[in-house]
């Protein structure tokens, strides 16, 4: 393992400004920044999660979905009455019966100054997407409730369609949604500072580029899942999800639904991957509901693989245009970017992304510069989050045309990055786009990556091998935004959810702890890293830590798992909670001890005196106490039990930089990803184990985004043609390169521990490591690359391209 | 409209499972992951694409990895089959499901049912593997969160420690 943790010790001690010196004991508890094993691993290795499908109820019914084929069709008729007449079919719901049962999907994450299109859980008069649903069927198994969906007859007529957003925008292009729009732009915003024009005209040189994002697929290995069962009785709507926000997915299905929040309970016991896509609401959830409520049974809906594709939020698809001004000394002076990001047919729960505008400018020190974010409607499925959400995408955008402009100002790259990078004593900055990044030292983990990769050697070397490929090295560096700047923040940007996290301990008769959190497990290590933290804070044993994750019956009122943003919050609710529960237990064993507070500890499974660990008290005898309320000083509330919320006061952000060698054959465009190196910091590492997992895992998602997903729709016909795990090439384990990862370690200055975020940058370098290396390999035939994925044709169709250019001349 | 319930076509078949008999009546079109997920409670067992890609149904039949979804229930009749709940021997983990915890091989958890099973069997040929060759030979099980390279590394230790000793998995070279 090539991992490097550089402490920057005089940091860390709690030297950086704004971090709480009340926070130095448990920092140096031997539980944190332990690679540990996970609490979750267990269960997982015997086949005992609790994925959504693993739940069966008595009497379960299920339920299957029809779609339309085409990618925009006016819905003249609906014959159901062969569909309802086959045995053990229990239930058909379609269009008008949806929209009078229940309202259209909410959003959490609105375009600012979009209005609320009318997406019901079934298509009204006209469908808008390839795969969007337009009839439900529930019956006695699946595979009934699929024979009456072929069954039911539905008379289509195909209306024009739009794949394309540019052709989206283009005057005269049919509009989707006439009712409330007059075009295909649903909504757009701009951030500026400065005086990016000015600058620009300033500049000795200015480069533009147009860049295209590939729309690709989170693809969570279990895809979604709901089970739902209405007690009317008890008025109690019990639903079993796979989603990464139980509380919020409670939040929206009342909203949908219009019954009160209190009769929602959400449950997400074992989440088998989410990656920013199983954020809120979709469809189906409502439909399941929907039956359950009219039948009074549960009913079960478990999305195929083939309903994956077209109908489950996509990811990515923008066209960047991105200009850059500099002068010849290398100095940068402004950046402008527009672009457009393709929503697909409706606004999914988290909508288009808007991260692209946030880091912009990336790790460069540019006051001048303007983003505008323009979010187009076509005939395609919703976009919905995906993991680093806009990062990626406009990490490729600046991140080549960076290069470009190296080499056009004859700068190295690796030099003309260094030169234009944030300095530690910069911090902190505020960005053209108005986000404030909080603290770091970038050029280190350029000169990190650089050194580890061997760039300088690299560089001075042939390039072309004996056998006659060649062989070149590309960068890029970025900045992550991890966790949300606050609350106020949000709800500028009209975000229907807050920026908090929260936790419940409660002590229990046996010594142990149970811990209540709504965050749900889908493989962070969530568990793990939460008793680690709570156990490191009390002193107790991390196996006395029960965590029950995911149950909006069980848990306080949180946000939810996205934007790498749980363990920067949840760790202020943990120490919070934490302290609460260690304070009260000291006044208890305390006093039984007949010992002043100041002179005990908690220690594993006891409390003692510190300076005579023969007198010492079972925590389980404490809690005993506190629970009952026997045994305990007067004045003394009885019970032991701890919440606390806790909001950040800013978003931390996690930098670092890749480099990539490649090898292509310039007949034929092959090409192979030899090294991979990532520097990396996510601020005080919890467990290094989970960060190195996480990181490695959103490399390899970023990887596969970057050289082969693509979600590609037929511009003819409008059909989604690679809608199938044979068609979508996900990354297998033969397809990964060799990766290093180097870490630095710098606190952030604004949360708790010093924490940043550490769930989704490894998405984001990829794309630009690699296209600057195959440019720089191909530096001889002038290509350029300017669209993801990369791919051994693309790379020859840019050679012969340039290669004709260049003998036309 | 006459209409009929093609599930009603069924058939009964015995087989073997984790070392235990079984019979029971199957309708003919039901996939092999679904007869051991619904039918017999045996959940570990994960359906991912139910078109032999993502490999999240690989299970041990007569001592080969493969890919329930891809099977037919009827198909099991007279079969011995594997599962991931026969790993484990009470409460302890076997040797596999140690490294992979040591490794921190899972994330979600949802594939590694089928990476064990795989795994399993690929300790049953007894034939030492490079790393590159361990790649090849995973490629048909899909993971979305380690980027493989905990798997590779636990993989690597438990393929090249001795044989273990015997536990209901293992049972399947008998």
């Amino acid at each position: 393992m090539n991992r490097v943790v550089e402490n920057l010790e005089a940091r860390r001690d709690g030297e950086a400004e704004g971090l709480d010196r009340a926070d130095a004991p448990p920092f140096r508890h031997r539980l944190i920044g332990a690679p540990i094993p996970r609490k979750e691993d267990d269960r997982l290795l015997r086949g005992d999660g609790r994925f959504t499908d693993d739940v069966e109820f008595a009497h379960q019914l299920e339920m299957a979905v029809g779609r339309c084929p085409f990618p925009h069709a006016r819905i003249r008729s609906i014959d159901i009455s062969q569909a309802r007449a086959l045995a053990g079919v229990k239930h058909i719901l379609i269009g008008p019966e949806v929209r009078r049962a229940s309202g259209p999907l909410t959003v959490l994450r609105p375009v600012p100054g979009a209005p609320q299109l009318p997406y019901y859980a079934l298509a009204q008069e006209r469908a808008l997407h390839e795969g969007q649903p337009v009839v439900s069927v529930v019956a006695t198994s699946r595979a009934v409730a699929e024979d009456a969906i072929e069954l039911v007859d539905i008379d289509y007529e195909p209306l024009p369609h739009l794949s394309d957003a540019l052709d989206a925008l283009a005057e005269g292009s049919p509009v989707l949604h006439p009712d409330v729009l007059p075009s295909n732009l649903l909504a757009s915003n701009k951030d500026r500072s400065g005086d990016p024009e000015g600058r620009m005209a300033e500049a000795d040189t200015v480069i533009e580029g147009r860049f295209r994002i590939n729309r690709v697929t989170a693809l969570p290995m279990e895809a979604r899942a709901i089970v739902a069962v209405w007690r009317p009785g008890a008025r109690e709507l019990t639903v079993h999800a796979s989603t990464q926000v139980p509380h919020l997915v409670r939040k929206q299905l009342a909203e949908c639904l219009r019954i009160d929040e209190g009769c929602i309970r959400v449950i997400a016991s074992d989440v088998g991957g989410g990656f920013g896509q199983k954020l809120g609401i979709c469809p189906e959830d409502i439909l399941a509901c929907l039956h359950a409520m009219a039948l009074r049974r549960p009913v079960k809906w478990i999305e195929d693989r083939l309903e994956y594709f077209r109908a489950s939020t996509h990811g990515r698809e923008a066209i960047h245009d991105f200009r850059i001004g500099a002068r010849a000394d290398g100095q940068i002076l402004a950046m402008t970017n527009i672009y457009r990001t393709d929503l697909g047919a409706w606004n999914s729960s988290f909508g288009s992304a808007q991260l692209s505008s946030v880091v912009f400018t990336g790790p460069y020190k540019v006051a001048d510069g303007s983003v505008e974010r323009q979010v187009v409607l076509t005939n395609k499925t919703p976009i919905g989050a995906y993991r680093g959400y806009g990062q990626p995408e406009v990490n490729f955008a600046l991140e080549v045309l960076i290069d470009r402009l190296a080499r056009r100002l004859r700068y190295d790259p690796l030099e003309f990055r260094a030169r234009n990078m944030l300095r530690p004593e910069d911090f902190p900055w505020k960005t053209p786009s108005g986000a404030v990044y909080d603290s770091g030292d970038y050029l280190r983990t350029l000169r990190m990556a650089a050194e580890a990769v061997g760039y300088q050697a690299h560089r001075a070397s042939p390039k072309r091998r004996k056998d006659g490929r060649l062989v070149g090295i590309g960068l890029s560096s970025f900045v992550e935004r991890t966790g949300y700047a606050s609350a106020r923040f949000l709800a500028n940007r009209g975000s229907k959810f807050g920026a908090h996290e929260s936790v419940t301990l409660r002590a229990n008769r046996s010594g142990g702890i149970d811990l209540y959190t709504g965050v749900s497990t889908f493989g962070q290590g969530n568990e793990t890293a939460f008793a680690q933290l709570c156990a490191g804070i009390l002193g107790v044993e991390y196996d006395a830590i029960h965590v029950h994750a995911g149950d909006t019956g069980a848990s306080p009122l949180n946000t939810g798992a996205f934007a790498s943003r749980t363990l920067i919050a949840a760790a202020g609710a943990l120490r919070e909670a934490a302290q609460s529960l260690r304070d009260k237990t000291i006044r208890i064993g305390a006093w039984a001890l007949d010992a002043a507070a100041r002179d005990v500890e908690i220690a594993g499974t006891v409390l003692r005196l510190r300076g005579d660990p023969g007198r010492s008290m079972a925590l389980s005898e404490i809690f005993t106490r506190a629970i009952l309320g026997q045994g305990i000083p007067a004045g003394e509330t009885p019970g032991l039990e701890a919440t606390a919320h806790f909001e950040p006061p800013a978003a931390a952000f996690s930098f670092g930089t890749a480099a990539a060698v490649v090898s292509v054959d310039p007949e034929t465009g092959e090409f192979s990803v030899e090294r991979f190196v990532m520097v990396h910091d996510c601020g005080t590492v919890v467990n290094p184990a989970l960060v190195e997992g996480q990181v490695r895992g959103a490399l390899v998602q970023g990887l596969g985004a970057a050289l082969g997903e693509e979600l590609r729709y037929d511009k003819e016909t409008g059909q989604l043609v690679s809608g199938s795990m044979l068609d979508y090439l996900a990354p297998t384990a033969a397809d990964v390169p060799p990766i290093e990862l180097l870490h630095t370690e710098v606190p952030s200055p604004v949360t708790t521990l010093g924490i940043r975020g550490v769930g989704e940058v490894g998405t984001i370098p990829p794309g630009a490591a690699v296209a600057n290396a195959l440019c720089d390999a191909l530096a001889a035939y002038g290509v350029e690359i300017s669209e993801l994925p990369i791919t051994p044709e693309s790379v020859w169709r840019a050679i012969a391209a340039s290669s004709a250019c260049s003998s036309g001349a | 409209m006459e209409t009929t319930a093609l599930s009603a076509n069924a058939k009964e078949i015995g087989l073997r499972i984790n070392g235990e008999a079984v019979r029971e009546s199957v309708p003919v079109r039901m996939h092999a992951a679904d007869f051991l997920r619904h039918r017999l409670g045996l959940t570990g067992t994960h359906v991912g694409c139910e078109q032999g890609v993502c490999g999240m149904c690989t299970i041990l039949v007569d001592g080969q990895a493969v890919k329930s979804c891809l099977l037919l229930a009827v198909q099991l009749d007279g079969a011995d089959l594997w599962t991931v709940e026969s790993l484990a021997t009470g409460d302890e983990l076997n040797e596999l499901q140690q490294a992979f915890k040591r490794h921190h091989a899972l994330q979600c958890g949802f594939c590694t049912p089928g990476f064990l099973m795989l795994a399993t069997s690929l300790k049953k040929r007894g034939e030492p593997l490079s790393r590159a060759e361990i790649r090849e030979e995973i490629s048909g099980v899909l993971c979305r969160c380690t980027g493989y390279e905990g798997i590779l590394r636990a993989l690597e230790e438990y393929l090249q420690a001795p044989g273990e000793k015997e536990t209901a998995g293992a049972g399947v070279a008998r």
